[in-house]
């Protein structure tokens, strides 16, 4: 018995290809395709001429890539793609530095109502974005109307009310709760307070959580729809998704300057996913993102 | 020692506050403060005041702008009599919250009666403190808002916004609401010291907390039920002056004791299981159907007050049901498939990992666009001239409202097919699709990192007893892995209530909104038909389906996920 089941433990590491192994890959095979035929459509018909792309070709018969020239000029797009960069970053850097400070006062500072705060807090998470983005477009649009600053189609509007990140929050206190206390001790005879520790300390150890809400965050302002288009009636500062959304009904019959332009919206993501595979994997594994 | 851990003032000790130790600490606090400022300031602006303010625009007519407060009236429009029972259920479960916080608060109570007593006064002023303050911010925000109409037209200087700002502050109607406050801001306070004083009880903020929760909860759940109940008083007496049919009441009480029965055949059936007497199990499982059916009976007023309601917020959670229906059970087997498959670590099948989560992570905006033409009504796109090779009809796929079983039937010859089976449009059919197309990589990765926390030894031990590949996965390895496949059952089922930019995207006229689930029925509510109040209201009712989803969660979760 027990030689048998170490034969066949034995013959499964070595034996790649077995009629059960050949049938596993006929199988992973057909799923890639079907996974991979709206991209592989949308690259093809991106390159081909209008009469083609709305005929059944599946393949252009000569490659134009001029069809990205023209939807790069025709839909505004290097102008999205640019709004797009800016709101990321913007959003990215207001809410990483706000988390920061929030999830390290939470994790390491102990103050009064802390911990009813925090459960406040998280409680939020809960609530639906259904339910506050009414209210927000209009506190929103309050404010752009008493202030001398602008919020509707600027980038207040679309930066500001995503800085404060409750998630951002929850994952880098549980980081920082980890560090052990010694080392903020011998930080403190040395005569560290808590912002030069978290500097030079604390930060450094961390690269890893941050990395992971600088992906989500990423994808988060790259996928908005709903909020943007509520905030931006003038392509000023329009993110690339709902530039997308209004060329879809502009270019009509135009496919392959669509495609192409879908082409142009997915590549950034497409390229920061290769690069970083498997921490965004791992990230978006330990979120729940995307609605 | 350099280094001493500040404590948190768990006593409430006027004294204590004095001493030295603590004044030091007081910088430690204001630095912890300063830090969550920024975050906490915008979460609670961005977060949390608009749940109140969403409620605040739910109570008012408000299309565009505010308009007249109409009370529950976006509510009933929207669910009908069904708008009652949601706040009823709300009252109620405040108070029952108020009641579990005063147990806690109850256990540790002195043992002089009297004391206990008084030590509830400094909870119930500060409740009411609280309550005030509500009352003075519900004052002051018609003001607030008003100011964006008074400043606009004219040049914007700070000089005059503060002096709208001051107008709106001392306008009449705020300042009584702030006089009243303030006095029970004061007595609450003083009332709390002196206790604090007098009372020298362990423990003492451990107790004035959950009893402060209790007197406020007990508050709020009471003026909810007293609201709801007026509103129902005079809704019936609008009804009968009228000459209407006031039916509601009827309908409530069937409607609440179904639900009860309902709980009571569950309860019943829950110990049947673990009879193991034959007769006594027989008995107790049909005195749970007995309970179910007469619940099922009384329920049946249902669709009446469902009637009442917006046809349009019935079809949408018609929509998302059948969308829940229609993904999450083939999204889960694909991946649990997919993820068997891929975990045999066979050459390569990091790779195929990485194609099969590329959908997922493609901008969701552009992989619905290219969907949209892939399953275009034309003849030559993708899919039609794909059926076409195989001789079958084009079908109009996105543009088509028509149900898919009535479809079925009509392409089968069946004249009269039933309404009510006609099942999800065609083109719901091809947002399902899409879904499946995206969440397969993240359900094929989750289910990997579950796979890979089972140990090998108990399947190989079953392996060794002699199970086959079927047997070892229906009996060891799926067991294992409930915690993956009911994370990812709720994280689907909640996710196709929000789910929101593809279907947006995907959506046509020609599909007459049969593909609107309900979070797109609430955003074009708002967004096209600018009814603000309304879509608020909808949005609680949303939530409200949320909670209650996430509430049966827990109560599963306890007896059927088996944790290894």
């Amino acid at each position: 018995m027990a030689e048998e089941s170490a034969r066949s433990q034995h013959g499964k590491r070595h034996s790649d290809f077995t009629l059960r192994n050949i049938s596993t890959y006929l199988i992973l095979v057909i799923g890639a395709l079907i996974a991979m035929f709206p991209f592989f459509w949308m690259i093809s018909v991106s390159l081909m001429t209008i009469g083609e792309a709305q005929g059944i070709r599946l393949l252009p018969s000569e490659v134009h890539f001029e069809n990205y020239i023209n939807a790069w000029k025709e839909a505004k797009f290097s102008l999205y793609m640019w709004n797009s960069v800016r709101i990321t970053l913007l959003t990215l850097v207001g809410e990483l530095a706000f988390s920061t400070l929030a999830a390290y006062a939470f994790a390491r500072i102990k103050f009064p109502g802390r911990d009813i705060i925090f459960g406040i807090l998280l409680s939020t998470m809960m609530i639906p974005a259904m339910v506050t983005i009414i209210p927000n477009f209009l506190t929103v649009t309050w404010l752009g109307r008493i202030g001398p600053l602008k919020w509707i189609n600027n980038w207040p509007a679309l930066t500001i009310p995503f800085m404060g990140s409750v998630f951002s929050i929850f994952m880098l206190k549980q980081f920082f709760a980890q560090i052990p206390d010694e080392l903020y001790d011998a930080a403190q005879i040395d005569g560290a307070g808590h912002l030069r520790f978290l500097w030079s300390v604390a930060l450094p150890l961390t690269k890893a959580p941050v990395m992971v809400i600088l992906i989500l965050s990423f994808i988060g302002t790259w996928n908005a729809l709903a909020w943007p288009m509520l905030v931006t009636n003038t392509p000023e500062w329009r993110p690339i998704a709902v530039g997308l959304y209004s060329f879809i009904d502009e270019a009509g019959q135009m496919l392959n300057l669509m495609m192409a332009g879908a082409f142009i919206a997915v590549l950034p993501v497409l390229v920061l996913y290769f690069f970083t595979q498997k921490q965004f994997t791992e990230s978006i594994a330990r979120s729940g993102l995307k609605g | 020692m350099a280094f001493k851990k500040s404590r948190p003032s768990d006593q409430f000790n006027p004294r204590a506050w004095l001493n030295p130790r603590r004044l030091r600490n007081w910088r430690e606090y204001l630095t912890g403060y300063l830090m969550i400022a920024p975050s906490v300031i915008l979460i609670f602006i961005f977060g949390i005041f608009p749940v109140g303010f969403a409620l605040y625009v739910s109570l008012h007519k408000w299309r565009l702008k505010r308009d007249v407060i109409i009370g529950l009236d976006n509510y009933v429009n929207a669910i009908g009599g069904l708008a009652y029972l949601m706040f009823f259920a709300l009252g109620i479960g405040l108070l029952v919250l108020a009641f579990i916080q005063f147990r806690k608060a109850f256990r540790k109570r002195p043992g002089n009666p009297w004391q206990s007593y008084l030590l509830n006064i400094p909870g119930i002023i500060l409740a009411g403190a609280t309550l005030s303050f509500v009352r003075w911010t519900v004052a002051l925000l018609p003001h607030i808002l008003d100011i964006a109409n008074k400043i606009t037209g004219v040049e914007k200087t700070r000089l005059l916004f503060i002096q709208l700002l001051n107008e709106s502050f001392n306008a009449p109607d705020v300042l009584q609401a702030r006089s009243l406050m303030l006095w029970m801001i004061g007595a609450g306070v003083l009332t709390l010291i002196l206790g604090a004083y007098l009372i020298r009880v362990k423990d003492n903020l451990q107790i004035q907390g959950p009893l402060f929760i209790s007197w406020f909860c007990a508050g709020t759940g009471g003026i909810i039920l007293y609201y709801v109940y007026s509103e129902m008083m005079s809704d019936y007496h609008t009804a009968v002056l009228t000459g209407n049919d006031p039916g509601f009441f009827s309908q409530l009480i069937g409607i609440l004791s179904g639900l009860v029965l309902l709980f009571i055949g569950y309860k019943i059936w829950q110990s049947a299981k673990d009879q193991r007497n034959t007769w006594l199990f027989i008995i107790r499982l049909l005195g749970a159907m007995v309970f179910v059916v007469g619940g099922w009976i009384m329920l049946g007023e249902l669709p009446v007050i469902v009637a009442a309601g917006d046809p349009d917020l019935w079809v949408g959670l018609r929509a998302t049901l059948f969308y829940a229906l229609g993904t999450v059970p083939f999204q889960l087997g694909i991946s649990l498939f997919l993820a068997i498959l891929l975990f045999q670590n066979l050459a390569g099948s990091s790779f195929f990992r990485i194609l099969f989560f590329l959908p997922y992570v493609t901008p969701t905006v552009a992989s619905a666009a290219v969907f949209r033409q892939i399953f275009s009504n034309r003849l030559q796109a993708p899919v039609n001239s794909g059926l076409r090779l195989l001789g079958i009809e084009p079908l109009q796929w996105l543009w088509e409202p028509k149900g898919v079983f009535q479809l079925l039937a009509t392409s089968l010859g069946i004249e009269s097919w039933p309404a009510w089976a006609n099942g999800p449009s065609l083109a719901l059919v091809v947002i399902m699709i899409y879904s499946i197309w995206t969440f397969v990589g993240y359900d094929t990765v989750i289910y990997l990192a579950g796979l890979g926390n089972i140990s090998k030894e108990t399947a190989e031990a079953a392996e060794v007893d002699g199970a086959n590949r079927w047997q070892v996965f229906r009996h060891i390895t799926f067991p294992l892995l409930s915690p993956s496949t009911y994370f990812l059952t709720i994280i689907s089922v909640i996710g196709t209530f929000k789910a929101f930019n593809h279907i947006w995207v995907m959506r046509l006229e020609a599909a007459l909104q049969t593909t609107d689930t309900f979070s797109v029925v609430i955003f074009s509510e708002f967004y096209e038909k600018l009814r603000y109040g309304y879509a608020s209201a909808m949005a609680f009712v949303l939530f409200a389906i949320i909670l209650i989803l996430t509430f049966l969660n827990t109560k599963i979760q306890g007896s059927k996920v088996f944790y290894g």
